[in-house]
């Protein structure tokens, strides 16, 4: 038929299948032999990468080397290198960059903070963790950017950390890590601080918590005293709030004779150097306290 | 007349009153309020003292007032005004709902006139040892809410170097290759919707109000284009839980991500009144972009 049916669809489709049903009539030989010669290129070029690879590897181990051995020493010394050249540069720089990731590391094994990049490295996240006598407690993160100078975007510290006087006062702006050891000095204190006084709830009783506020700063408690059952209030001052200790003990009885005893000195004492609950437990013990 | 029958006296349903206001809080309509610049030893105010200077600094102000102030098992501080003045006993029935938590800058006030609002500022801002107090453009039906909010009572998401996995939703899956196909990019929405509005339960805020005093751009309305003076209008948002819905909008790609800091100030800066105007940095940007559908 001629005219518009030999342009047709289905007249296309015909030749396209007898294009190729002529190409695999080709002997196969030669298409496998092309394929083997390209495989074999290309596994070349990958062994010399990963040659380069290597060296560049053992090169930086050794300026990794040389630089944990200047660790202590504040100004690093230049290293002589064979080539003084920009590759050498690069390395200087990478092994840097190593260093630093694995001093992240170690912080956060020995349950310091954590930093990561955020938004393509326009800023970061730092996250706190803080514990107490072992136990692992909450993680406070502060989201940082980095241009135009360091802000303080978005966090989850409560507010009556303070947060940004705290900033202000280390120098944020220029010293980061001094800030950020402040912080986690406030926050690890608050967190032992507070998880005493969960502890004392749970395991004395017998104690009455008459005052307590957010921040955890101040105590008061009231004491009985076994048989002649006197009632002791007991005030703990947390001034320093970077402390999970009071910096004051004050007791108030109706015996104003009680808080000078030696006893009751001992027990002041005690307040002062123990956390609180575990001080309470010794002081049940000696009898002092129901 | 059961009161009367039973010699009960004002100040017993006072005292039960605010009983009952503490455990229900969450009725009336609550405004927060931000103390600022605080003296050096304003974080240092215990409780007795902040109590005795309230009062007295408030009855030095108003020569007949009722102030009931009590301790809450979570720190926080209620006080119960009922406000006279020089010819009146204090009026009951009205009573102004005060909640402060120390050592923290925030203040949330129900039931105030603004006759009483600079005597109640002057008197805490003083008990407080503070310099200033302001309007901190949050207020709500749910007490609980508003303060949840402020004092970063929720869980906040983080960018992290050692995610969770997310948690498992009950989905009915409708095309296994749709899911895996869209399995990243949702991934992607979702953490960055929880990082702008939260994880998990939201406090239940319920409304956001945007007051716009921009100028009105339309390429196809040239009359009102050229008009000199902003165009005003008013967004409101209303839900019943204004949170989650935005936080659902910008999962499921209704809004798009990374969310607008129109919408994620609201948990950011902890309130929900904004006035836009078109000098103000960040949100007049946004109004020029489309939201992708």
């Amino acid at each position: 038929m001629e005219g518009a049916s030999t342009r047709g669809v289905l007249s296309h489709l015909s030749l396209l299948e007898v294009q190729a049903r002529s190409r695999k009539t080709q002997p196969q030989q030669r298409s496998r032999v092309k394929e083997l010669k390209a495989e074999a290129e290309a596994l070349m070029i990958q062994r010399d990468k990963l040659k380069a690879e290597i060296q560049t590897h053992e090169r930086l181990q050794k300026l990794r080397m040389s630089m944990d051995k200047q660790c202590p020493r504040e100004q690093e010394e230049e290293e002589e290198m064979d080539e003084d050249s920009e590759d050498s540069q690069l390395l200087r720089l990478m092994a840097r960059h190593t260093h630093l990731k694995d001093l992240l590391h170690a912080h956060h094994l020995i349950g310091g903070y954590d930093i990561i990049k955020t938004h393509q490295g326009k800023g970061v996240c730092v996250s706190v963790a803080t514990s107490y006598e072992g136990v692992c407690l909450d993680t406070y993160n502060l989201e940082i950017d980095l241009k135009p100078k360091l802000r303080i975007s978005r966090h989850n510290v409560p507010p009556f950390i303070p947060l940004n006087s705290l900033a202000e006062q280390s120098n944020m702006q220029t010293n980061i890590r001094a800030f950020l050891d402040t912080l986690s000095r406030h926050l690890n204190a608050f967190a032992g601080r507070k998880q005493q006084l969960k502890l004392l709830k749970e395991q004395h009783k017998s104690v009455e918590v008459m005052e307590s506020n957010v921040l955890c700063s101040i105590l008061v408690l009231m004491l009985t005293v076994p048989r002649e059952k006197t009632a002791v209030l007991c005030t703990l001052d947390y001034t320093d709030h970077t402390r999970c200790l009071p910096t004051r003990v004050h007791f108030d009885c109706e015996d104003k004779e009680l808080p000078d005893s030696p006893e009751w000195k001992k027990n002041c004492h005690l307040l002062m150097e123990t956390p609180v609950h575990t001080a309470l437990l010794t002081m049940k013990k000696m009898g002092n306290i129901v | 007349m059961f009161a009367e029958e039973n010699k009960w006296t004002t100040k017993h349903i006072s005292e039960l009153e605010m009983i009952y206001v503490i455990d229900n809080p969450n009725q009336g309509m609550w405004h927060a309020f931000q103390l600022m610049d605080p003296e050096d030893d304003a974080h240092s105010v215990e409780l007795t003292q902040f109590k005795e200077q309230f009062k007295s600094h408030l009855s030095e102000l108003i020569r007949h007032v009722s102030v009931k102030i009590k301790k809450h098992t979570d720190e926080a501080v209620w006080i119960r005004i009922a406000w006279g003045d020089s010819y009146s006993r204090p009026n009951h029935l009205k009573p102004t709902y005060v909640v402060h938590y120390l050592q923290t800058p925030y203040v949330f006030v129900t039931s105030l006139t603004s006759k009483q609002k600079p005597l109640l500022s002057q008197a805490l801002v003083l008990s407080t040892r503070h310099h200033a107090i302001k309007d901190a453009n949050l207020s709500g039906k749910k007490f609980t809410a508003i303060r949840d909010l402020l004092m970063r009572q929720y869980q906040q998401a983080f960018p992290t170097k050692y995610p969770s996995p997310l948690k498992e939703k009950n989905q009915t899956v409708s095309n296994p290759l749709i899911e895996r196909e869209q399995a990243g990019p949702a991934a992607n929405r979702l953490q960055m919707a929880c990082e702008a509005f939260g994880d998990g339960m939201l406090p239940q805020l319920q409304s956001a109000v945007y007051k716009l005093e921009t100028k009105f751009r339309d390429q196809t309305n040239k009359t009102m284009t050229e008009r000199e003076e902003s165009f005003r209008c008013v967004v409101k948002f209303a839900s019943t839980n204004l949170l989650e819905s935005l936080r659902d909008c910008a999962s499921s790609g209704i809004a798009s991500t990374p969310v607008t800091p129109l919408l994620s100030s609201i948990p950011l800066k902890g309130r929900n009144y904004f006035v836009i105007t078109d000098n103000s940095p960040g949100p007049s940007s946004q109004m020029h972009q489309k939201t992708d559908g």
